[in-house]
């Protein structure tokens, strides 16, 4: 026996993983019968059908005639591990509204290594870079405003392609910030702060 | 017949006021503009735009959407022809003969038969949505649980037999698209399931959020491992008006094109995707001299991009009569509806008549003035192909999280988005299609709720879904595609259809 197709394989270790998992978290609520169908129901139902599923996709990646590698993209499983670890860490030392400040940003740098290290497990750049300036940008965006937000967007994800001008990078992030301002700020009227928020 | 002509006025008064009239341009514009666009493609934008059509009414947001979607049409078509690249999956077989042309310095003959038979498409798919509507709505309105239930399935397994690739996979997608569609409050006890305690996931994992990180944030993520090569052949366009002998040898693809386009939109899992291949697969077997395809045949442009037109459009049939959409799009215009406080389905016709009849006529309008703007500013569209793409996705990134976060303004929805692109990039590397998760993901709920129903009524027995006509109707036709599909010589014909193109 020798897996032939890596992507099936990895394909059917998700299904039954996700299958499993469904069916496991369902048995905390109730089942109820055919006629009153509890909420854990349809659920363990479906999830019985995705298990099947995958491990038909499974079984196939040992008789495919289609070849893959079993290494389907770059993975580190240190990378998730230190980032499991850093994030409990972030999630019970979270600091206390009166904190001083140098612990609060602290906290914030903290908690984005553990988020950046999750992503950087993947390891193609662009993935890890792109999803790391969308997740910046979410927390940015309050405290800092929609103005600083976009600029940390546009540099970082820039960062993740082929080439990174400075000049040309600058200039699109001032021409993004200034047009999100006043399309989705003034023009649609949503709800968010253009500039810091201590500062107004 | 009078009734048609009545209800089309209505539709007219509605599309034709100067509001509508403006959203529908901003709808067509924009969806040229992605359209042309490689790498951003309408579920995204739909997706981007959703959280802003809140604050809109019901009728202007639908009509600038659907606008969006059939715009895309035709500017997929442009890139197709001058770079080679289709700017959108609909517009992929255009590529083979249309890039051709445009070699032979045939570029604007070539863009310019697309575009009337897009208008041609546009104009027949609106008539049949008109006519085909209301009857297929009274039907509808017949519809018990078990119906509605048999419905979703034949939806969802015809969903995947029109799938890339692997049908087992495609099945499973749909199943794990179903699954997550359950995480949230459940309605009828009240439990939260699958929320792990936390309150943001108690309302459901956000629609949008699924939509964008599988097909935006994956996109774009894929596309940024490749280097980009973009090489356009035509940088000025000149004489865009089809010759005589033009017409005369793609008349009939227009038709052809048009009539199995409006055909296989109306199919659950149909659309315009389908509708381009199918097409350019009929016109390569109906024609005498199918040794001309792939180099420059003006039928290869004509028919598939008349095709994907009439999809696109009648695929709003099974949306509009049912509340059953047959694609990631449709299913992104049921998540609009709901915003609107609209459930989607047979009754919306009866309801809320100005907005079903003014969206088809919008439809039209909207159709007429993409043939009377994209000719002229073609050139523009050849501009914008120029912006590189390392310039494109940082833009395509700020609205993208700028529309995601205005969804409840915390950075929750930021943060699952992400992680749907890791999911999406994921799904992209083990080969497994999204698109029939999308529309699981959607169906979920209301496909447990009448499953539930149906068997509550039957006493809980199961042989309810054979016993009432229709429903057993519908189930055979999954039952049949499945085995068709599974047969071994239709199952080598799909996998060759789908290299092939």
């Amino acid at each position: 026996m020798k897996i032939t197709n890596g992507k099936d394989f990895w394909a059917g270790v998700m299904f039954i993983a996700f299958g499993l998992g469904f069916m496991i978290v369902a048995r905390n609520y109730a089942m109820g019968n055919a006629v009153r169908m509890g909420p854990a129901y349809f659920p363990t139902a479906l999830g019985g059908i995705l298990v099947v599923l995958g491990a038909v996709v499974f079984l196939r990646a040992f008789v495919s005639k289609v070849a893959h590698p079993l290494r389907v993209f770059p993975f580190r499983l240190w990378y998730v591990l230190a980032g499991l670890a850093l994030g409990v860490a972030a999630y019970y030392t979270q600091p206390t509204r009166d904190a001083i400040m140098v612990w609060q940003i602290g906290h914030v740098l903290l908690a984005g290594l553990a988020v950046g290290l999750m992503f950087a497990a993947f390891g193609e750049r662009s993935l890890w870079v792109i999803l790391f300036s969308v997740v910046v940008f979410g927390y940015a965006l309050k405290p800092l405003g929609l103005v600083m937000a976009t600029g940390l967007l546009v540099f970082i994800s820039a960062w993740g392609g082929h080439e990174f001008r400075w000049k040309e990078v600058t200039i699109m992030a001032a021409v993004l910030a200034a047009f999100s301002v006043a399309s989705f700020v003034y023009g649609l009227g949503l709800p968010m702060n253009v500039w810091p928020s201590i500062w107004e | 017949m009078e009734a048609l002509f009545h209800n089309l006025g209505i539709g007219f008064a509605v599309a034709l006021t100067f509001q509508n009239i403006f959203y529908c341009l901003m709808g067509c514009l924009l969806g040229t503009l992605i359209g042309v666009l490689p790498g951003i493609g309408p579920v995204a934008t739909i997706a981007m735009l959703l959280p802003v059509t809140f604050t809109l009414n019901p009728t202007s947001a639908l009509i600038m959407l659907a606008g969006i979607y059939y715009g895309a049409q035709y500017g997929g078509s442009t890139t197709a022809i001058l770079v080679n690249i289709p700017g959108e999956s609909s517009s992929v077989v255009t590529c083979l003969d249309g890039y051709q042309m445009a070699r032979q310095g045939r570029a604007g003959p070539a863009l310019g038969i697309a575009a009337i038979g897009s208008f041609f498409a546009g104009c027949v798919a609106t008539v049949i949505i008109a006519l085909f509507a209301p009857p297929l709505a009274e039907v509808a309105l017949k519809f018990g649980p078990a119906e509605y239930f048999s419905l979703m399935v034949l939806g969802l397994i015809a969903a995947t037999v029109l799938a890339h690739g692997s049908l087992i996979k495609a099945i499973a997608m749909v199943i794990l698209g179903l699954l997550l569609g359950l995480v949230g409050t459940d309605v009828n006890s009240g439990v939260a399931r699958f929320s792990f305690g936390v309150s943001e996931l108690s309302d459901g994992i956000g629609f949008v959020s699924v939509a964008m990180g599988v097909f935006g944030f994956a996109e774009i993520i894929a596309n940024l491992e490749q280097k980009e090569h973009r090489e356009i052949f035509t940088k000025k366009v000149s004489n865009l008006l089809p010759s005589l002998q033009d017409f005369k040898d793609s008349w009939a693809s227009i038709l052809r094109g048009t009539a199995l386009g409006s055909f296989l939109g109306i199919l659950p899992g149909g659309g315009a995707l389908l509708a381009s291949f199918a097409a350019y697969t009929l016109e390569k077997k109906v024609s005498k001299n199918s040794a001309n395809f792939g180099k420059g045949a003006i039928q290869g442009v004509a028919a598939p991009e008349s095709a994907n037109n009439a999809g696109a459009q009648t695929s709003f049939i099974p949306l509009l009569t049912l509340g059953i959409p047959s694609n990631p799009v449709m299913a992104l215009m049921i998540g609009a509806m709901m915003i609107q406080g609209i459930a989607p389905g047979p009754q919306v016709m009866t309801e809320r008549p100005q907005l079903f009849w003014g969206m088809i006529a919008s439809m039209w309008i909207g159709n007429l003035m993409l043939v009377v703007l994209n000719l002229p500013l073609i050139g523009m569209w050849i501009k914008l192909l120029m912006v590189p793409y390392r310039i494109l996705y940082p833009s395509i990134l700020v609205f993208c999280c700028i529309g995601v976060y205005s969804i409840s303004n915390s950075p929750f929805d930021v943060m699952q988005t992400a992680a749907f692109g890791v999911v999406g990039y994921i799904f992209v590397k083990l080969e497994c299609e999204p698109a029939p998760l999308i529309l699981g993901f959607i169906l979920g709920p209301l496909m447990e709720e009448n499953l539930r129903r149906a068997m509550l009524l039957s006493r809980g027995d199961p042989l309810v879904f054979f016993q009432r006509p229709i429903s057993l109707t519908m189930l055979l036709i999954a039952a049949f595609l499945l085995v068709v599909v599974l047969a071994p010589t239709v199952r080598k014909k799909r996998e060759e259809a789908f290299v092939e193109a």
